[in-house]
């Protein structure tokens, strides 16, 4: 009975290694395919996406006018409509000498990373060339990759602007933090809206508080329509100063102007302001009522109870937010390459590792065997076992394996190897090595003796593993599982050998 | 018991001897760092084909001599291969273009091939991250020695743990200075596990003498009685 149990035990053993270094294969389609997970690799391991930005050359074509104040136009106005206003065309760099300085690469290189941190980025390397400011940036590859991209050029700059007179309001510097929040009207169960949440600073909340009274909807009656009126007049004025250079657009916006004051005085007198992002109108609007909070709340999208479309919404706002959360980039950078590039440690690399690990395991085993005999051929076939499992529970609980993963996996066998060294050589100690009694005390010994010296390891692995950087977390990962595995694989199989062979 | 500080005395002067010659190599030549981490170039061609990484690393050896180079396949298909070494000339990256003409059939022209500067990542770049992580552990970890050994005086305690750690990385940063192993990406694994070592030689010493200090006292009330 007894030598059923332990061999049961050994196929056990043979059969979680056989599934651990061999996988198990099912028949898709026309070929066999491994139903073993693979493991997770970092960036060290498995590659990265290599980004280049290299500092923008080009130059934007600027129109001015006799005072030499930058005109918005929307379409693109001839040489005589624009001698015509007496206006000029400028050819402006779109990074002035003045910008390309080494404080503003780093900047840069330093707002690119609070990005990609902000983001969840676990990895990242960031190098900046201090001659032509041009920024290097590995990061992991997976399906978010493109996301970070297409951030990581993005200027970040933010405006509040009066829709009229396109005056700013307030810019970056009135940033505190920007984050995504999201919640649900239970009233309408519309579903849920995500959005953009920006707190400003002590500078910036004084402005908001001030906006958000000038810039209402007034909805008050005949008192205030003298105001209104003067309003208005001030509103048409500005259109048709604007729009004097079509006469079409001045009589359209004339017509308009006359309607909407017969119809409706109370629109007419909404002082409106504009949100810009990059120079991107997101949407021109009134405040409802004051903001004292120095908070301002924008929904993004419309409410859903479909998780995709909400995922999508978050995806898209988180990137809005750790773009405007880490400053606008003082230079504007084009993304010139873009390509995944693998990792210079091969396949090779880490079998010759294993190779040269396995080896030294192999005459860590002759000495086991030969030094505590029976018992030190059960604890190596033990061993072996916990290997393997070992391997699978990595793979199963998605550690993303670094090359301070691989060195976490190393040390844990040294650890595993010390222990099972105490182990034997506590049941070796006592007076009768083959007595139930005395195995099952040498266990408890060498239990309480290994462990209570691990504990500083223990703290600091757990410490490791709540780290947002995969590395080290990775390490820590790696380390919490096998310290887990040596105190229960070692307990409920390897002592119970031991036991049972005892018994024998 | 002279023997036995006659080798303490030894280890000293052995460990300081390695720390001052780490110093006056780290003064004088600074760390050696990785390819990884230097300033390079890199050209990158396109094969057409899968290929091997020992026949391209046959060619650079050949092109390039004993100049470091780093091989990487490019892109999912793996019929691109990136060389970045130090420093590639306008001859070399024309001797590499033929033999990889000659080795792939392929038509590589050295005019349409590009040698891209890559800047170096800086040192505290790569320590960075792994400050604040070792900064807590490390903090933990005294609050708990602090506790466990708190007969051995919690001073005496912290003193010697941050002592022994703080040596053991300058230990370690000397003898990677000396020898000239690169900086790169085993240096942190090196740092990690160094780090446990002390941990568990820390602990070790603590567990000896809160045994011994415990026998005495157990001598000592059983005196009394």
């Amino acid at each position: 009975m007894k030598k059923i149990k332990i061999i049961t035990m050994i196929v056990l053993i043979i059969l979680i290694t056989m599934v651990s270094f061999f996988g198990v294969y099912t028949q898709v389609q026309n070929r066999m395919e491994n139903q073993v997970k693979e493991y997770a690799l970092d960036m060290d391991l498995d590659g990265a996406r290599y980004v280049r930005l290299s500092v923008n050359k080009e130059s934007t074509d600027v129109i001015k006018d006799a005072n030499g104040n930058e005109v918005e136009t929307e379409e693109e106005m001839t040489d005589e409509q624009l001698a015509e206003n007496g206006y000029t065309k400028e050819s402006v760099p779109n990074n002035s000498e003045d910008v390309l300085t080494l404080e503003n690469y780093e900047k840069s290189k330093q707002i690119i990373g609070e990005r990609l941190e902000s983001q969840g980025v676990g990895e990242y390397e960031i190098s900046v060339d201090s001659e032509t400011g041009d920024i290097l940036v590995q990061i992991p590859e997976n399906q978010n990759t493109d996301n970070f991209v297409s951030n990581m050029n993005t200027v970040g700059k933010f405006e509040m602007i009066d829709a009229d007179t396109k005056d700013v309001l307030m810019d970056n510097q009135d940033i505190k933090l920007v984050n995504v929040m999201y919640g649900s009207n239970s009233s309408t169960s519309s579903g849920t809206t995500v959005y953009l949440n920006i707190e400003f600073n002590k500078e910036g909340s004084k402005k908001l508080a001030e906006i958000s009274k000038t810039y209402v909807e007034s909805t008050d009656t005949t008192s205030e329509d003298t105001n209104t009126t003067a309003d208005n007049t001030t509103n048409t004025e500005n259109t048709a100063t604007d729009n004097t250079t079509t006469e079409e657009n001045t009589t359209d916006n004339t017509n308009t102007t006359e309607t909407d004051t017969t119809e409706d005085s109370t629109e007419k007198t909404t002082k409106e302001i504009t949100l810009k992002i990059d120079d991107q109108e997101i949407m021109t609007t009134s405040f409802d009522e004051p903001i004292e909070n120095g908070k301002l709340q924008l929904s993004m999208g419309s409410a859903t109870t479909d998780t995709k479309t909400l995922q999508d919404n978050i995806r898209q706002t988180s990137a809005m937010a750790s773009v405007l959360d880490s400053g606008n980039l003082p230079i504007q950078y084009d993304i010139t390459s873009n390509e995944y590039i693998l990792s210079d440690v091969t396949n090779t690399h880490i079998a010759y590792l294993a190779i040269a690990v396995g080896m030294i395991l192999f005459i860590g085993f002759i000495i086991l065997i030969v030094r505590y005999k029976v018992n030190g051929l059960l604890s190596a076939i033990a061993f072996i076992g916990l290997i393997s499992l070992y391997l699978l529970v990595i793979r199963y609980t998605n550690v993303s394996v670094s090359i301070q993963g691989i060195v976490g996996i190393i040390v844990t066998i040294v650890l595993n190897y010390i222990f099972i060294n105490k182990l034997l050589s506590s049941i070796k100690k006592s007076e009768d090595s083959k007595k139930l009694e005395n195995v099952k005390e040498g266990i408890k010994e060498s239990y309480k003796a290994f462990f209570i010296k691990l504990i500083p390891i223990c703290i600091s692995v757990i410490v490791f593993c709540f780290i947002n950087w995969t590395t080290i977390s990775s390490f820590g990962m790696v380390m919490f599982w096998g310290i887990v595995l040596i105190a229960l694989y070692n307990y409920l199989i390897t002592a119970t050998m031991l036991k049972v062979k005892a018994e024998k | 018991m002279k023997q036995f500080i006659k080798s303490k005395q030894l280890k000293i002067i052995l460990m300081l001897l390695v720390i001052i010659a780490g110093i006056v190599m780290i003064a004088v030549k600074g760390f050696n760092f990785d390819l990884k981490y230097q300033d390079t170039q890199r050209v990158e061609l396109y094969l057409k084909t899968e290929f091997n990484i020992s026949d391209i690393r046959q060619i650079t050896n050949e092109v390039f001599g004993n100049q470091k180079v780093m091989i990487q396949k490019v892109e999912v298909f793996e019929d691109s291969v990136s060389i970045t070494t130090t420093s590639i000339s306008e001859e070399q990256k024309n001797n590499l273009i033929t033999k990889i003409n000659e080795k792939y059939g392929t038509e590589l022209k050295a005019e349409d091939t590009t040698v891209e500067d890559i800047a170096h990542t800086r040192g505290r770049d790569i320590i960075k991250p792994y400050i604040v992580p070792f900064v807590i552990a490390v903090i933990v970890v005294l609050i708990y020695l602090a506790i466990r050994y708190y007969k051995l005086s919690i001073a005496k305690v912290i003193a010697k743990s941050v002592g022994i750690m703080i040596l053991a990385q300058i230990l370690l940063f000397s003898v990677i200075a000396i020898t000239r192993i690169p900086i790169g990406r085993l240096t942190i694994p090196m740092v990690i596990l160094v780090y446990l070592l002390t941990l568990f030689g820390i602990t070790n010493m603590f567990e000896k003498n809160l045994s011994k200090k415990n026998l005495e006292e157990k001598k000592d009330k059983s005196k009394k009685k």
